[in-house]
């Protein structure tokens, strides 16, 4: 019997029946990728949280909630997944509440969508973005620890009963799932760009609150600027809406594709 | 016993009369240790054109793209660098000189600066910052940005950002950017 005992490798090893030769073919590890089974999709702000403001009064919670209603029906129309939203009406839901819903969920990937706002009007276009960290210092070492613990990161928040470490791992989990996330930031940017005609912005890094304690891929998709009124009026219209959840949609399935397949 | 009593009594007296000594003495030195600091600092001992001038570049906004535009400023040089922190920061709540928009809402004040010994820079703004503030996830992170690089890039000694407001650690500025970790400067903002 052959044993390759280190992780980072695997293996498989066959015989040749007709000419008597042992083949062992060994491989570089493949990221461990769970299966993908709970999509949580976060309506950015609501209640009196109302977030940006367009000159006709247009506000980014109102926005937000009909598009993510609308990505979710369309995911359960055409995928076997179980889909979750953060809040499902104008209600205010702290940033921390929205990752323990994403986290108690289970969720495999989350997505949080907003309407952009910029000092400058003439601002246009949608993007994607996935976390930023700053790996220095202390943080460094917690991150360090992190990503070599990502695919045992969920079975430790199960089995330390610990509030704290809890706390702790969750503070920093989005560190063990920055390339997924930034795969699926892509994948959702370019299907924006396809379908909608705005403004390619790109997908980029920010250090977003509710991204960071987020177990599983995860991005924040700004779908155009709400401070640019012609954007401001689009953005109202529930064609726009729709091909925005499409689009998003589209993404995430080029995604599923990829990684999520048994 | 008498006068064992009275030579106990006599030590206490002497003691007594020593600590008062020393009470005075040091309340006497406190008070000329004091009166340096109560002078008003350097900028009203020497005038104008006396007082040695140092640049500093801020980071402003444009109406063309999504970046951070140098201008510079002069400010007056001090020893301290949290004096020239503050002062840096005073200018970037002024009005941009060449055109560009300002990064900050209209009404915001500074209200306090402190520098740890490892090199962050608490940097505390009256609510101002965050009521007037447009509260996009873009311009949540160009407001950001703008203070963070103007601090870091012109003191070597400021390496990280705090963000308060009214004294206070908040969340976010409008529900995106965390701001309850000190932020490292991000040159990749900066317009070539």
């Amino acid at each position: 019997m052959i044993k390759v005992a280190h992780s980072d490798f695997s293996y498989d090893y066959f015989n040749t029946e007709d000419s008597p030769r042992l083949i062992i073919d060994l491989s570089q590890a493949e990221e461990e990728m769970r299966e993908i089974r709970n999509i949580v999709i976060d309506p950015g702000h609501g209640g009196l949280e109302v977030g940006a403001k367009g000159k006709f009064g247009a506000l980014e919670k109102d926005i937000t909630l009909p598009i993510s209603l609308k990505l979710k029906a369309i995911i359960e129309r055409n995928l076997a997944l179980r889909v979750f939203l953060t809040r499902d009406k104008d209600t205010n839901i702290s940033l921390d509440n929205r990752v323990a819903i994403a986290n108690n969920n289970k969720a495999d990937l989350f997505i949080s969508i907003h309407a952009n706002s910029s000092f400058r009007k003439n601002a246009t276009g949608s993007e994607t973005f996935f976390l930023s960290m700053d790996a220095t210092d202390e943080e460094a070492r917690r991150l360090a620890y992190l990503e070599n613990s990502s695919a045992a990161l969920e079975d430790r928040i199960e089995g330390e009963n610990e509030d704290e470490i809890k706390m702790i791992l969750w503070d920093m989990a989005q560190a063990a799932y920055l390339q997924q996330s930034s795969q699926l930031a892509e994948f959702i940017q370019r299907e924006l760009n396809l379908l909608l005609s705005t403004h390619n912005r790109g997908i980029k890094q920010a250090p977003f609150r509710v991204l960071t304690g987020v177990a599983c891929p995860a991005v924040l998709v700004e779908v155009a600027f709400l401070s640019n009124p012609v954007e401001e009026k689009e953005l109202l219209t529930e064609r726009f809406q729709s091909r925005v959840a499409q689009a998003i949609y589209r993404g995430l399935l080029n995604f599923i594709k990829l990684y999520g397949q048994e | 016993m008498i006068s064992n009593r009275l030579a106990i009594l006599g030590a206490l007296l002497i003691l007594l009369a020593v600590l008062i000594i020393i009470f005075i003495r040091m309340g006497g030195k406190g008070k000329t240790e004091q009166e340096p600091l109560s002078l008003p600092p350097e900028i009203s001992q020497s005038s104008d054109e006396q007082q040695e001038k140092r640049k500093v570049v801020l980071f402003y906004l444009s109406e063309k793209d999504a970046l951070l535009h140098p201008e510079v400023r002069e400010i007056y040089a001090y020893t301290s660098v949290v004096q020239e922190a503050k002062q840096t920061l005073e200018e970037l709540l002024k009005e941009s000189q060449s055109g560009y928009l300002s990064p900050i809402p209209p009404q915001t004040k500074l209200r306090e600066i402190f520098l740890t010994r490892k090199g962050v820079a608490y940097v505390d703004f009256s609510k101002d910052f965050q009521v007037g503030h447009p509260s996009g996830s873009t311009a949540e992170i160009l407001t950001i940005y703008s203070i963070v690089n103007s601090l870091a890039y012109n003191f070597k000694s400021i390496k990280k950002v705090f963000i308060l407001i009214e004294g206070v650690e908040k969340e976010t500025l409008g529900g995106h950017v965390n701001l309850n970790k000190p932020f490292l400067p991000q040159y990749s903002l900066i317009a070539r």
